[in-house]
Parts: C-alpha cells; sequence; structure tokens
C-alpha cells in the first residue's frame, strides 16, 4: 500500500441553497518522499484538496489514507496532533504572526507538540540558518522580505520533522529570483530529507520541477 | 532566550493594542474597586456594631424610656448625650426572672467654657464592685482598680486630649481627676470617654455644674442565665417596668442596619449594573478580537493547535487581564475606602476598621467577582473563535 492513498474524495458546498463542487471523487497514491505538483486555475480545488490531505477541511465523500489510517475519521484532538506530527503547512501568502519574531514562529507548532523539541533555541536557529537567514532570529515579521517570510514559514513547517509539507502557492507574491531560491529550497528539503512535498502552483514552469506532475480543474484532478 | 509559551504568546498578543488592553483593565478595575469599597464599607459597620455590642458583654441594656437611641449614640458612635433614671429601678430589674448579672453606668458630658476644665469629653462614672463592662478593660490596661480621684482615658480620648503622658492631672466640673493610663482600643463608643468610679459622682454633683442629681444612673447592662432568650427577658422587662426601654445585644445598633440596608441595596444595585456594562465590553473586544485574529486562529490551527489549545491561549489573555484589573481594583477600591471613610458620618462615629483577615477575604472575592466576569464576558467570543474552520478562516483576507 501506498504511504498516502487518497480514494474518491469529494468536497461540495453549499451556497445559497445551490451544490458548489470543491472536489470531485479525486483518487491518488502517492508515495513517500515524492515531490508532486498541482496545477490549476484559481477555484479550480487545489486548495481544498490539499486542505482535506491536510486534515483541516472535512471531505463530503472519499477517504485519505496515512499510512493505512484513515484521518477523515480522525476526531478533532487526533486530527490536530496528526496535524502538528506529520504535517507541515506552507500558505499561499504570508502566515506568520505579526507578535512573534521569526524564531518564535519557526517554534510555535512546538507548543501545540510539546515534548517534540528539547533545545528550542538551537532547533529554530539550525533551522533558520538552513533557509539562510540564521541572522534574522529575532526579526519581526514587519522587518522581513517577502522571500524572508517564506523561508521562516519553511523553517517552521519542517520543526516537527513532518511526512508531509503541503506548500500552497508559497511562492505566490515573489518575484522570480526569490521565487527560484524559494522552489530550490524545497527540492533540498525533498531530497536531503526525504520529506514528501505536494506543491500546489498555478506557475507551469515551478511545477514541472517535481516529480509527478497533475492538473486540476473544476474539481477533478488529471495526470500530466 | 525565554522560551516560547502560551503564557508568552498571550502577553504579546496582550501588548499588541496596548490602549485597548488598557481600557479592559480599566474598566474591571473600576468595578472591583466599587465593589470593594461597598463590601468594606457594609462589613466595617456592620461588624463594628457586633463588635461593640459583643465588647459591652451585656445580653440586654436597660436604659430610660425613649432612650434608646441616645444610649446606641452614646455607646456606639461616641456621641454625647445624657439620660438618666432613678437607681431604684436597679431593684425592680433584679426581680426579674432570668438576670444573672447586672452593673450600670452614669454618663456626663463635660461642658465647654467652664473655667479649667479640660476640652469637652464624656465621662462614665461605673460601680466597680458590679462592673463587668470597664473592669475587664482596666485590668488589660492598669492591672489595678481605679481609686477616688483617679481616671483613664478611652483609647479615642487620649488622642483626641492629646495625653501623651499618663500622671497628668485634670479639671472636670472643678474637681481635680489624675489620669492614671489609657485604656487598650476596644471598638466601642466608650473608647472616647473618661472613666472614673461612680465615688466621685459625688463632688461632681456638689459642684452644680453639672446636670445630673442624685440617685440617678444612665443606663443598666445586665446578664442573663444560660437558656434564657434575651428577647423574651426583654420583652417581660419592658412590661414589667414601664419606665425603661430594653435593648438585645443583637438588636443594637437597629438605626444603623436599616440604614445600611437600603445603602446596600443601592451598592447592590449599582454594582450589578457595572457587572453587567464590563461583561458587555469584554464581549465587544472579543469579539472584535476574535475577528481581527481570525487569520491567526486558523494558521496555528493547522500547525497543530486543538480547540483547546486555543481556548487556552485566549484565557490566558483573559485571566491576565481580569487579574491585573482586579488588583488593580482591590488596591484602588482599599485605598479609596481608607480615604473615603472619614466623608461618611456612618463610618465617621463608629470603629469602622476591618481586621486583616476581613480585608483578605474582601481582596479575595474582589479578585474572584473581577476575574469571573472577565472570563463570563469573553467565554462566547472564546467559543466562537475555537470553533472557526481553519481553511475558511485562512482563506479570508
Amino acid at each position: 500500500m501506498s504511504f498516502l492513498h487518497i480514494e474518491n474524495l469529494t468536497k461540495t458546498y453549499t451556497v445559497d441553497h445551490e451544490t458548489l463542487m470543491g472536489v470531485d471523487n479525486v483518487s491518488l497514491s502517492i508515495n513517500r518522499g515524492e515531490f508532486l505538483s498541482i496545477v490549476g486555475h484559481s477555484g479550480s480545488g487545489k486548495t481544498t484538496l490539499v486542505s482535506i490531505i491536510g486534515g483541516i477541511l472535512k471531505p463530503t465523500a472519499g477517504r485519505v489514507l496515512l499510512e493505512g489510517v484513515d484521518i477523515c475519521t480522525l476526531d478533532d484532538s487526533k486530527l490536530s496532533e496528526f496535524r502538528a506530527k506529520r504535517i507541515g503547512f506552507m500558505f499561499q501568502f504570508a502566515s506568520l504572526l505579526p507578535i512573534l519574531t521569526a524564531k518564535e514562529n519557526v517554534l510555535l507548532p512546538g507548543i501545540f507538540n510539546p515534548g517534540q523539541i528539547t533545545d528550542n533555541d538551537n532547533t529554530a536557529r539550525g533551522l533558520l540558518e538552513m533557509v539562510g537567514i540564521g541572522e534574522k532570529l529575532d526579526s519581526y515579521p514587519s522587518q522581513l522580505s517577502g522571500g524572508q517570510q517564506r523561508r521562516v514559514a519553511i523553517a517552521r513547517a519542517l520543526l516537527n520533522n513532518p511526512d508531509i509539507i503541503l506548500a500552497d502557492e508559497p511562492t505566490g507574491d515573489l518575484d522570480e529570483e526569490t521565487e527560484a531560491e524559494i522552489m530550490h529550497l524545497l527540492e533540498e528539503i525533498n531530497k536531503k530529507q526525504g520529506v514528501t512535498i505536494i506543491l500546489i502552483t498555478h506557475n507551469l514552469g515551478l511545477a514541472g520541477k517535481a516529480q509527478k506532475k497533475y492538473r486540476m480543474s473544476r474539481g477533478q484532478l488529471v495526470d500530466i | 532566550m525565554a522560551q516560547i509559551s502560551f503564557f508568552s504568546v498571550a502577553l504579546k498578543n496582550l501588548k499588541r493594542k496596548t490602549f485597548r488592553t488598557g481600557v479592559l483593565v480599566f474598566a474591571i478595575a473600576l468595578l472591583v474597586s466599587l465593589l470593594i469599597f461597598a463590601i468594606s464599607f457594609t462589613v466595617s459597620v456592620a461588624s463594628s456594631l457586633k463588635k461593640s455590642a459583643d465588647r459591652l458583654g451585656a445580653d440586654l441594656v436597660v436604659v430610660p424610656v425613649g432612650a434608646r437611641g441616645f444610649a446606641e449614640e452614646f455607646l456606639l458612635e461616641s456621641k454625647n448625650t445624657s439620660f438618666y433614671m432613678p437607681i431604684s429601678i436597679i431593684e425592680k430589674v433584679w426581680e426579674i426572672e432570668g438576670i444573672e448579672a447586672l452593673t450600670y453606668h452614669t454618663y456626663l458630658s463635660s461642658i465647654s467654657g467652664l473655667c479649667c476644665d479640660i476640652m469637652p469629653t464624656r465621662i462614665v462614672a461605673y460601680n466597680p464592685k458590679t462592673d463587668f463592662i470597664i473592669n475587664p478593660w482596666l485590668q488589660e490596661s492598669l492591672g489595678r482598680p481605679l481609686q477616688l480621684g483617679e481616671s483613664i482615658a478611652g483609647f479615642g480620648t487620649s488622642e483626641n486630649l492629646g495625653l501623651g503622658l499618663l500622671d497628668i492631672e485634670a479639671t472636670i466640673f472643678d474637681n481635680r481627676f489624675k489620669i492614671v493610663g489609657v485604656l487598650e482600643q476596644t471598638g466601642t463608643g466608650l473608647d472616647h470617654a473618661l472613666f472614673m468610679t461612680e465615688d466621685n459622682l459625688k463632688n461632681i454633683i456638689e459642684s452644680g455644674k453639672s446636670p445630673l442629681k442624685k440617685g440617678e444612673i444612665s443606663i443598666i447592662f445586665t446578664k442573663l442565665k444560660k437558656g434564657y432568650d434575651p428577647d423574651f427577658v426583654g420583652r417581660v422587662l419592658e412590661g414589667e417596668i414601664p419606665e425603661v426601654d430594653v435593648v438585645a445585644r443583637s438588636d443594637m445598633g437597629e438605626k444603623f442596619i436599616n440604614t445600611l440596608a437600603d445603602i446596600n441595596k443601592i451598592f447592590l444595585l449599582t454594582t450589578i449594573l457595572a457587572s453587567v456594562l464590563t461583561t458587555f465590553l469584554v464581549w465587544a473586544i472579543f469579539s472584535a478580537i476574535a475577528n481581527e485574529r481570525s487569520k491567526e486562529i486558523g494558521i496555528m490551527r493547522a500547525l497543530g493547535a486543538k480547540e483547546s489549545h486555543i481556548v487556552r491561549l485566549y484565557l490566558i489573555e483573559v485571566l491576565v487581564l481580569g487579574l491585573l484589573g482586579s488588583i488593580i481594583g482591590v488596591l484602588a477600591g482599599t485605598y479609596l475606602s481608607a480615604m473615603l471613610a472619614g466623608s461618611f458620618s456612618l463610618l465617621k462615629n463608629i470603629s469602622a476598621g476591618l481586621t486583616v483577615s476581613q480585608q483578605s477575604v474582601i481582596a479575595m472575592v474582589g479578585l474572584l467577582v473581577g476575574t469571573t466576569i472577565c472570563v463570563t464576558g469573553a467565554m462566547m467570543p472564546i467559543n466562537r473563535i475555537k470553533k472557526m474552520e481553519p481553511l475558511l478562516v485562512i482563506k479570508e483576507e
């Protein structure tokens, strides 16, 4: 059985008595350590799909099996533990807490998953150095550029040694040079640490760097 | 370097908008200070009345008919009043069933303007053989009975008269008295009197400068035998001796207690209104916070925060706010009570100090109420925060 198995996943929304299809009967198998990209237009269902995989959204039907465990059946507490221990999220916007320094933002997931990190200072420093901004340890998000904020978000996603990183358009509002740097960082993490990465993007160039490439259209997933 | 924790994140959240945090703290402090002042006022008046009545040690107080108010003013409020009845009433009181012990006082007010007299003060003459009120206090302070020509000052009187030194001489109604000491504070209106034995009254009456006549006394204190109901014996006394009014220990200060009940109603209403307003303010502010930080909450949920983690984070924030406001309120309320005590005649005329344990209990009540109101106001927004769908709030821009 594959590491991550998605089976007949469907998500519908009801807006003003009208049923809208977010994800339409998607099935997919992903092996551990794969780098996978999903491209698609806005509203095609990409974010909905990774949100269900990441356990922050419940599907209307279908299953998401991670090493045989259906995460869709977990209660809030177990699902939160699953997210804290196995998933690293990167969002399509600067998702850092403005009141926390870069170091504190990196360490934030640790307070929801106590006991996993023993040496907070060195762990945060190591992660920020790994993403190339070790000197920005005590800077607040407002003192960082867009690219630096994404790097902090990557470091934060790696804090709990996740099995999967779900990167939802992580370079959306960055310039080309910074975009390339962030992509390079994700590739390095995938290769060196064996972390499974699911990258959502509308940029075909970026999507092409992944081992497996998919397109989403009107909630349906197509192999490209 | 400090570790990140729920507490440190909550503190940083509070510092994020210091003015808003300040407004909340101020509102809670205001409510708690009002509460502390109201409770301190009520408790100090009520406990002072009880303490005064208890310290007198009498089950029933017998006074001339119509003089009940004067007696309470003299014994509880330290007011200068004179009221007299014939000493023969003592025999009639002794005849009532259930009386175990009995003593009496004669009260005099010295008059300002008499040549060479001390400044106006209240004089209590007692019978040293039967007395069970002054003698125990004397034993504590002087260790021996008073002799003819001697007097001892009450705690408050010594301050008023400026008696820093013992063994000074004073002239009262043309008679020279040696003031041999100062009594410990008793918490009764008698703290503001000068005490002497009744043997001295003969010379005072002969001086002709006091309204007192021979064979007159002011008040009779009685102790009852075990098992006798003070109210019942009191009713019998008033029935058998029409010339007297009787006050049971538990009824002492009834005028105060009635006034106090009305004041309590006003305090209660004001406190309830202030509590509702503060709860509403906390609710409004935390609702705004819930909206402002919804995206951050969604991010935290995506990072692995459970609903209980979100509740804990905001509960810490609320508790810090509530405790900070309550502590400031307790300090302000206590200070206010002490400062304003002199402005209220109810407190001015009685020994209205609170004990440390009473103050501690009132402070605890203030802390508890302030914090509870803060938590109550924030609970609904916090419940809404924790139920937010992470994806929906993350996508909201």
